[in-house]
């Protein structure tokens, strides 16, 4: 059983971690627009590689 | 390897049979239709973006002229202060509105073409706004160059002001996701750490185990309650500031207890506690609560583009009679501006020459221009077809008739949907009613057995589920939205989903509705035996250098390509064309323009122009309307559906009486001025008719208004698609009766779905203030009515996809965009 005292602070510890990285990806406009990234076409072989923000 | 090529390279319009312009485009000579589509195709390929047309799944957007020098406009500083913002160390962003993203390739296009411009440091394309964000460090870039930049590329941009750049929806949208995000990982560990505390029970667990798992669902549980739960604090807070008792009450009120009353539980070593279902509880509410905030900026994404249809600047004269560019928040009332040939009235003014003509299409959805007098008033938004025009302005800015449609719109918009707004004081009565009962709990069983008084009434609150009645109107209107959004039918106001379920009518504005917003020949009477052919090549040799409607049907009704070389062209505004043709002068128009004398219209057609030369009348031309396709199988389906079908049309009668005879429909009216029609509207619904009012038009706004649900199509009048309830994409007209069904079977799993959570709570509450629902069971009977009402609401739109497959093969480019709304 105590394992569990290593476990769960580890579970808390990714929780903790998780939701920092989404906190960041929201305020760098990762989930401002759902629909464009999906409509962008993945090419295959990008002849240019263009200057990405 | 040109010669069986029909379409621009570019654009994909169809080639014109002269003076095809041809380009090399990565080593192999492509034709295109214009010169604009070469420099933008050229433009591209030298950026090395060409891969752009192997991506793309549409044409482009055919490149208008390039406006350089109005694109220099915009650095006037009132201008820049206006639309740009300042992000220190001489960056700057704006917020462009763009026309012509038509695929994902354009999206790349744009971001790619962009980020290849010196200076320009960030650039965020969404293509379901059209909308791009763009960050560039001055003084190496600017707004005209980026504008140009687009420009050269092919879309036409547009600054929107600083304020939309801090986004309140962006925010708004950003904090719910966040706090949504802590209650679901709070509940999905609460949950766990409950679990073992059940499972516990029945497998004795070690007292200090025990323990430890209580506190760490007290420790989970907190930032759900603190972080997350707060927008139903502070709502409560502000309503009980206000002395109001909002639905934020009684659900904090519920969270609240549920929470202090475990956290006591567990100081005190009492039985159970409710950190796992106090989480899902806040997590459940603001899932239902993110829906509807999702169908609601959609719903706002759509219509700006009013934006789009306000002008941004003006011409004003000055004392000299020199004219001066300014932004058109620079104008006052009383300054004279000018509007050449295609401009847009930038604001309500007199007009102060003699005539010209407007296209009013954006407030009245008429095609056909409107002649102006000296004295009359224009309105902003409309478009100069002939001649130019002198104001005197009488109303700018926020007091424009335009404005104030605008601001009604937005207004509209930032309203919550009603039937949500009924669900949600639904789940408060009932939070309401719940918390009374938990009082009645704790009273009764003092009486009986004091010890187990609180945990009884624990087990109440925790049980009976507002959740379920909170989700099940957000659930059902957000699939219903999303389902009727990919079949091309986009619900601008989520609140027509009820009404359009509930309509027993359906009135045709006839006009451009049910038929083809462009004229067409309908057949052509030569005077002299002279023929056929001869008389419309002529005619059109003229009409193509026209953009009059009438003058457009009868250039498309040609479709040869030899036409007469036309020298000394005129065009009088309202009255037709002349030229010369072969030494002899020619004039088409107006019966009294172009030979007097003779008779022009009849009543059955909607126009008729007249080709005469010096001798006499050569021909005349009958111009009429057409149906649109799937019209008549429209109707049909309508009326198959139950639905009493009506035209009410302000045309001639015996034009609205073909019309209606054609498509089966028995009740029509003719001659009906909007007031007319409006009060036929109105006394229908005073006979309890629910009545779905189909229009393209503004000037019929009061009629729409009238109307239970407003319906316009895609294609019409840009203001209409704004104060409109529901836009049908492209001209799908045949997509309303599928959109009825749709919204029927939403109603009804919304229905279902209310009394399937009021059965739950019926059944469960009893059994739980007589104390026989363990925490555990408790749990899991709230999460299963929960996951019930989503599950259902999932269903809509299922029935009828298997049905109807055909009907939506060929759904128009914007379904693609929208359907994840």
């Amino acid at each position: 059983m105590n394992v569990i005292l290593v476990m769960i602070p580890l579970s808390l510890l990714l929780m903790i971690g998780a939701a920092i990285a989404f906190f960041w990806a929201v305020d760098h406009d990762q989930f401002d627009d759902m629909e464009t990234p999906g409509l962008l076409a993945l090419d295959d072989k990008p002849k240019h590689e263009a200057p990405r923000s | 390897m040109n010669a069986h090529v029909t379409s621009c390279w570019h654009c994909g319009e169809p080639l014109p049979a002269t003076d095809v312009v041809h380009a090399h485009i990565d080593g192999v000579q492509r034709s295109m239709c214009c010169h604009g589509c070469r420099a933008a195709a050229e433009w591209i390929e030298q950026l090395g973006l060409g891969d752009y047309y192997r991506l793309r799944t549409q044409g482009a957007l055919k490149p208008a002229e390039d406006l350089q020098h109005h694109h220099a406009a915009w650095e006037r500083f009132e201008v820049a202060q206006h639309v740009t913002r300042d992000l220190g160390d001489g960056r700057r962003e704006t917020m462009l509105l763009i026309d012509g993203i038509r695929c994902a390739a354009c999206v790349w296009l744009i971001e790619r073409a962009l980020c290849a411009a010196p200076g320009v440091t960030s650039v965020q394309v969404n293509a379901a706004a059209q909308r791009a964000r763009v960050v560039w460090q001055e003084p190496t870039a600017n707004l005209p160059q980026i504008l140009h930049t687009l420009s050269r590329t092919g879309y036409r941009a547009l600054p929107l002001d600083a304020q939309s750049l801090d986004d309140l929806r962006r925010r708004e949208s950003r904090d719910a996701l966040k706090r949504l995000l802590v209650a679901g990982f709070g509940m999905m560990q609460a949950m766990m750490y409950a679990a073992v505390l059940y499972l516990g029970g029945v497998d004795a667990l070690e007292p200090a185990t025990h323990e430890l798992f209580r506190w760490l669902g007290f420790l989970v549980a907190t930032p759900v309650v603190l972080y997350s739960a707060k927008p139903f604090f502070r709502g409560a807070v502000r309503s009980l500031r206000a002395h109001q008792l909002g639905m934020d009450v009684p659900v904090s009120l519920a969270i609240g207890l549920i929470y202090c009353a475990s956290l006591v539980e567990a100081l005190r070593g009492g039985a159970e506690v409710y950190f796992d279902s106090v989480s899902m509880f806040v997590f459940l509410l603001l899932a239902g609560r993110y829906l509807e905030m999702r169908a609601r900026h959609r719903a706002g994404d759509l219509t700006d583009a009013l934006a789009r249809i306000t002008p941004r600047f003006a011409q004003r004269q000055l004392a000299d009679g020199k004219l001066e560019r300014i932004g058109i928040h620079e104008l006052r009332v009383g300054d004279r501006v000018h509007v050449s040939e295609g401009g847009i009235v930038p604001a309500d003014g007199v007009l102060t020459n003699d005539s010209c003509r407007v296209d009013e299409a954006l407030l009245s959805g008429e095609s056909v221009p409107v002649s102006k007098q000296r004295g009359d008033l224009l309105i902003a938004g409309s478009v100069l077809v002939d001649g130019t025009a002198q104001l005197d302005l009488k109303r700018v800015g926020a007091d424009t008739e335009l404005a104030g449609i605008a601001t009604l719109v937005g207004r509209a918009q930032a309203e919550r949907p009603k039937l949500a707004q009924a669900g949600e004081r639904a789940a408060a009565r009932f939070v309401a009613r719940v918390l009374s009962l938990t009082t009645l709990t704790i009273v009764g069983w003092s009486f009986v057995d004091p010890s187990r008084a609180f945990s009884a009434a624990l087990a109440v609150l925790v049980v009976s589920c507002p959740c379920a009645f909170a989700l099940a109107v957000p659930a059902a209107i957000t699939r219903a939205l999303s389902v009727l959004a990919r079949r091309g039918v986009l619900v601008v106001k989520p609140d027509a989903v009820e009404a359009l379920a509930g309509a027993s009518h359906v009135v045709f504005d006839k006009t451009g509705t049910l038929t083809e917003p462009q004229l067409a020949l309908a057949n052509i009477e030569t005077f002299d035996g002279v023929p056929r052919e001869t008389a419309l090549r002529l005619a059109a040799s003229l009409a193509r250098l026209s953009v009059h409607p009438a003058a457009r049907a009868i250039a498309a009704a040609y479709d040869d390509t030899r036409f007469e070389t036309v020298a000394d062209m005129r065009s009088q505004a309202g009255l037709g064309i002349s030229g010369t043709v072969g030494g002899r002068e020619l004039r088409l128009g107006r019966a009294d323009f172009a030979a007097p004398g003779v008779a022009g219209r009849d009543s059955s057609c909607d126009e008729a122009v007249v080709l005469a030369d010096d001798a006499g009348p050569i021909a005349m031309f009958r111009l009429s309307e057409r149906l649109r396709p799937n019209a008549r199988a429209m109707i049909d389906t309508l009326q198959g559906l139950g639905l009493e079908v009506a035209i009410a049309s302000g045309g001639a009668e015996a034009k609205v009486a073909e019309i209606a005879t054609r498509l089966g429909v028995r009740e029509w009216r003719a001659r009906q001025l909007p007031t007319d029609k409006l009060a036929w509207l109105q006394a229908l619904r005073a006979n309890g008719a629910r009545v779905i009012a189909i229009g393209d038009g503004v000037n019929d706004a009061p009629v729409l208004a009238g109307a239970d649900v407003a319906i316009a199509l895609g294609s019409g009048a840009e203001l209409a698609r704004a104060t409109s309830d529901i836009v049908l994409a492209g001209e799908r007209l045949d997509s309303l009766p599928e959109a009825r069904a749709i919204a029927c079977q939403a109603l009804t799993i919304l229905e279902q779905n209310q009394r399937w959570t009021l059965f739950y709570n019926l059944a469960a509450m009893p059994l739980a203030a007589l104390g026989f629902v363990p925490p555990w069971l408790a749990a899991i009977g709230m999460s299963l009515s929960s996951l019930c009402v989503i599950l259902n609401a999932l269903r809509i739109g299922h029935r009828s996809a298997t049905r109807d497959t055909a009907a939506t093969v060929g759904a128009p480019p914007i379904a693609s965009n929208v359907s994840a709304a």
